[in-house]
């Protein structure tokens, strides 16, 4: 019986691939893609008016993402199965896009407040 | 996901207000010619509170998690489509056992 949404391939009888509805997966991976981006530009604006240089600067910035994948992990109520495919989805995906939005959002603030 | 807005609204107040007070910092510590490194205590906890404000409004406003398992809960298809035209009841699956107790959701 076809269900609205679901998009996984389902193989043989043995070793079925998971099923899962790939529209609630999508929005699950764009909600975090969000979160991820304001919590990069954020920690940007709040390095650069910190005065934070060089190493620093980027230390912060894990440190950011670490809080944001605890919180993301918290918001999905740690059970990660339940809302994506995979743990990858919560702790890497989206760090290192953001990595250029907080390196344009630091510089900025760093030069007016400080140099 | 409103107050998720409001409280993000009021983060970037916070740091907007936190880098004005750290120029205003800088620009009184241009004038009695000292070397500075760090904005005040005060403009960093202030930074901090920005910085846990937006976190929070970073996880709150964005929409909520919905299950990707087809059988879960909330994926139930129940309501049926405008269109009836399409849609044919006198099929096989009227052997099936009958759960009398699935309600529609509104």
């Amino acid at each position: 019986m076809a269900r609205e949404g679901d998009r996984g391939a389902s193989g043989g009888a043995e070793d079925d691939p998971p099923i899962f509805n790939a529209e609630n997966l999508q929005s699950n991976i764009k909600s975090i893609h969000y979160s991820r981006t304001f919590l990069s530009i954020i920690g940007g604006v709040i390095a650069g008016i910190w005065g934070f240089t060089g190493l620093t600067g980027f230390i912060f910035y894990f440190l950011v993402m670490a809080a944001a994948s605890f919180g993301l992990a918290a918001k999905a109520k740690f059970s990660i199965c339940t809302y994506f495919d995979s743990w990858n989805r919560i702790f890497l995906d989206g760090i290192f896009g953001g990595l250029m939005s907080f390196v344009l959002f630091w510089t900025y603030p760093l030069k007016t407040t400080f140099w | 996901m409103r107050i998720g807005f409001m409280v993000g609204i009021l983060g970037g107040i916070l740091l907007a207000h936190a880098g004005y007070a750290t120029i205003q910092y800088r620009g009184m510590l241009k004038i009695v010619e000292e070397e500075f490194s760090r904005p005040p205590m005060n403009v960093v906890v202030e930074l901090l509170l920005g910085l846990a404000f937006c976190i929070w409004a970073a996880l709150a406003a964005p929409a909520k998690f919905r299950s990707i398992h087809p059988d879960s809960e909330e994926n139930r298809i129940v309501s049926l489509p405008a269109n009836l035209d399409f849609m044919i009841f006198n099929h096989r699956g009227k052997v099936f056992p009958c759960n009398a107790e699935y309600k529609l959701k509104k």
